[in-house]
C-alpha cells in the first residue's frame, strides 16, 4: 500500500488526537506534548475501545475506557485498576508507520509511510471533506470554474494513488497542490497547498473557490454516483 | 444448535408494563424478528411474531417475551417482592453493539473513574481490589462478590463520597443484575439490573431497571440519574471494536480487574450462548 496523506500537521495540536481511516484501516493518531506523532489500529488491546476518543497526557495517551495509559511507541505502561503492577510487552496496540513532510500527515498501514516528493515552495492552506468521490470533486473543479466565468487549467497529475494534481486558476492563483485521501466511498479529503510567496488575500480566493467546488460537488453527488 | 437457535430459548423484555395504553399498538425487533405488541383492554399484552402469538409475561415492571415453545424459566429477583422498595424502569436505550457487550460493561467496575468521573469514580481512586467471581451450582449462574470501590455519587440519594459495596449476578447471558451499599439504609442493598433485549448480534435496546431503597428523590430524578449513567456508557459500548463480544481469548488482554467479564464470557461459552459473540461457532 502507499502512503496516504490523512491530515495538516497544522491541525493536530500537541495533545490532540484524531481518527483517520484508509481503506479498511482504523487509526488513531495523537501528538504528544513535546510533539511526538504516533499512528496506531484505532483499537485498545484491553478491552477494544476506539484509542482515537482517548485523551492525551504527557508522552502518554490514556485510554477513555479504562484509563490505560500507552507510550510513544505504543508500550502499555499504566494500567489505572493496578497502580503497582508492570504491565508485559506484549500490551501494545498495532503500530504504523507515520512520517510529517509538506505540511501533511502520511501514514502507511502495511510499510514504511514516505510522503510524496512535492516542490519545496509550498505552505498547506486548509483542509476540506468533501461527501462524495474523488471523480466527482475533481470533475466540479472545472465545472465550477466555468460557472464563474474564470478560467481553469487543470495541470499535472503528480500521484494516481493517492491522487495528487496540481491546478491553475489563473484570475486568484498557480500552481495550487490538492492532495486527495478518499476516506471512506463517499468521504473524499482535500489538503490544499499554495505557493508560500501567495498574498494573504488570494490565499482566502483559493480557499473560497474550494468552498464552493464543494458545494457543486455534493450538489452533483448523484449525477456521478 | 446455532446461536440464534440458542438464544430463543430466553425470555427478553420488549416493553415497560405501564408505557402502553389500552388498545396501543408498537413494533419492535427481536432476534431479528419482528413483532407486532398490542396492550389489551384487560391489562395484558399481545406479542405475535409473523401472525403467531407469543408468550407473555409479566415481571419487574417489564412485559417478556420468548420465541420459543419450550423456553428455560425466567430467571428470579426475590427482592422484587420487597414491596417497600421504589420499583423504576428507566425506559429503553438503543445501543449499537452486541448484546453481550451491553452485559460486559454493565458488570465492569475499572472504568468508573474514567467514564463516570466524578459520579461512580474519580481518581486517584483507580484500584481494583481482589474480589470473588464463583458459577453458582443451584442457579448456574455468574456471581462476584466482596467488591468494592470508592465511589463520589453512588446514587441519587448519595450525600458525598462513599465505599460502595458490590455484588454482580449474571442469570441468563443478556440479564445482569448489581446489588449495591444502599446510601440510605445500613442493612439493605440497591438493586440495579440491565434487561437487554437483542434486536440483532450488533444491535441492541437496553432496559434498565432499579428496586431502590430512596424515599426522597423523585422518580423523575431517579431516571435521569441512570439514564445519564448510561448515556455515558453507550458513548464507549458503540466504540468497541470488533462490535461483536470475543469470546475466546487472544484478542483482547483482561487483567485481574476483568475477572468477572472473564468468567462471564466462559460461561457463555460453556451453555454456548454465542449470539454476539465473536468466536466459538
Ligand atoms: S479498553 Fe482501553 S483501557 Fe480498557
Ligand atoms: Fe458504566
Amino acid at each position: 500500500m502507499t502512503s496516504h496523506p490523512v491530515g495538516l500537521s497544522g491541525n493536530l495540536a500537541p495533545r490532540q488526537v484524531m481518527r483517520a481511516t484508509i481503506n479498511q484501516f482504523d487509526i488513531a493518531v495523537w501528538r504528544s506534548e513535546s510533539g511526538i506523532i504516533s499512528a496506531w489500529d484505532n483499537r485498545c488491546p484491553h478491552r477494544g475501545m476506539r484509542l482515537s476518543h482517548g485523551f492525551v497526557r504527557g508522552e502518554s495517551l490514556a485510554c477513555a475506557y479504562h484509563g490505560w495509559h500507552y507510550n510513544c511507541e505504543g508500550f502499555c505502561h499504566y494500567i489505572p485498576a493496578h497502580p503497582e503492577l508492570t504491565p508485559p510487552k506484549t500490551v501494545r496496540p498495532v503500530i504504523y508507520s507515520v512520517i510529517e513532510r509538506h505540511g501533511l500527515i502520511w501514514i502507511n498501514p502495511t510499510a514504511e509511510a514516505r510522503a510524496h516528493e512535492l516542490p519545496d515552495n509550498l505552505i498547506p492552506l486548509r483542509t476540506l471533506t468533501f461527501e462524495c468521490d474523488e471523480n466527482t470533486a475533481l470533475h466540479a473543479m472545472s465545472s465550477t470554474a466555468q460557472h464563474a466565468g474564470e478560467s481553469f487549467e487543470p495541470g499535472d497529475t503528480l500521484s494516481e494513488s493517492p491522487r495528487i494534481i496540481t491546478v491553475n486558476t489563473p484570475a486568484i492563483a498557480n500552481g495550487i497542490i490538492i492532495a486527495f485521501h478518499q476516506c471512506a466511498p463517499h468521504n473524499v479529503i482535500a489538503h490544499v497547498l499554495v505557493q508560500n510567496t501567495l498574498s494573504s488575500a488570494a490565499q482566502i480566493d483559493v480557499s473560497r473557490w474550494l468552498e464552493s467546488v464543494r458545494r457543486h460537488a455534493e450538489a452533483n453527488v448523484s449525477e456521478y454516483l | 444448535m446455532s446461536a440464534r437457535e440458542h438464544a430463543l430459548k430466553y425470555w427478553y423484555p420488549v416493553a415497560m408494563v405501564n408505557e402502553l395504553a389500552s388498545g396501543q399498538t408498537r413494533e419492535t425487533v427481536l432476534l431479528e424478528t419482528p413483532l407486532q405488541l398490542e396492550a389489551t383492554a384487560d391489562g395484558n399484552l399481545n406479542a405475535s411474531a409473523h401472525k403467531q402469538s407469543l408468550s407473555v409475561q409479566n415481571a419487574f415492571d417489564h412485559w417478556w417475551v420468548t420465541l420459543s415453545d419450550n423456553p428455560y424459566p425466567l430467571f428470579k429477583v426475590p427482592e422484587a417482592a420487597e414491596t417497600d422498595r421504589r420499583f423504576v424502569p428507566c425506559g429503553v436505550v438503543r445501543v449499537l453493539c452486541s448484546p453481550l457487550r451491553a452485559v460486559e460493561n454493565f458488570l465492569d467496575i475499572a472504568h468508573f473513574p474514567f467514564v463516570h468521573t466524578d459520579v461512580l469514580g474519580a481518581e486517584p481512586h483507580t484500584e481494583v481490589y481482589k474480589y470473588d467471581v464463583k458459577i453458582d451450582d443451584t442457579h448456574d449462574e455468574v456471581i462476584a462478590s466482596n467488591i468494592r470501590f470508592y465511589q463520589p455519587q453512588a446514587a441519587k440519594s448519595a450525600e458525598g463520597g462513599i465505599e460502595t459495596q458490590y455484588i454482580y449476578r449474571v442469570p441468563a447471558p443478556m440479564v445482569a443484575v448489581l446489588y449495591k451499599t444502599c446510601p440510605q439504609r445500613e442493612d439493605a442493598m440497591d438493586v440495579i439490573a440491565l434487561f437487554v433485549q437483542p434486536v440483532d448480534e450488533e444491535t441492541c435496546d437496553v432496559w434498565p431497571w432499579m428496586a431502590l431503597y430512596d424515599d426522597t428523590s423523585s422518580m423523575a430524578d431517579l431516571i435521569q440519574f441512570q439514564q445519564f449513567i448510561f448515556l455515558q456508557d453507550r458513548t464507549i459500548l458503540e466504540n468497541q471494536l470488533p462490535r461483536k463480544l470475543p469470546i475466546d481469548p487472544g484478542l483482547e488482554i483482561p487483567t485481574r480487574a476483568d475477572l468477572t467479564s472473564v468468567s462471564y464470557r466462559r460461561w457463555l461459552k460453556k451453555r454456548g450462548a454465542y449470539y454476539g459473540a465473536l468466536e466459538g461457532r
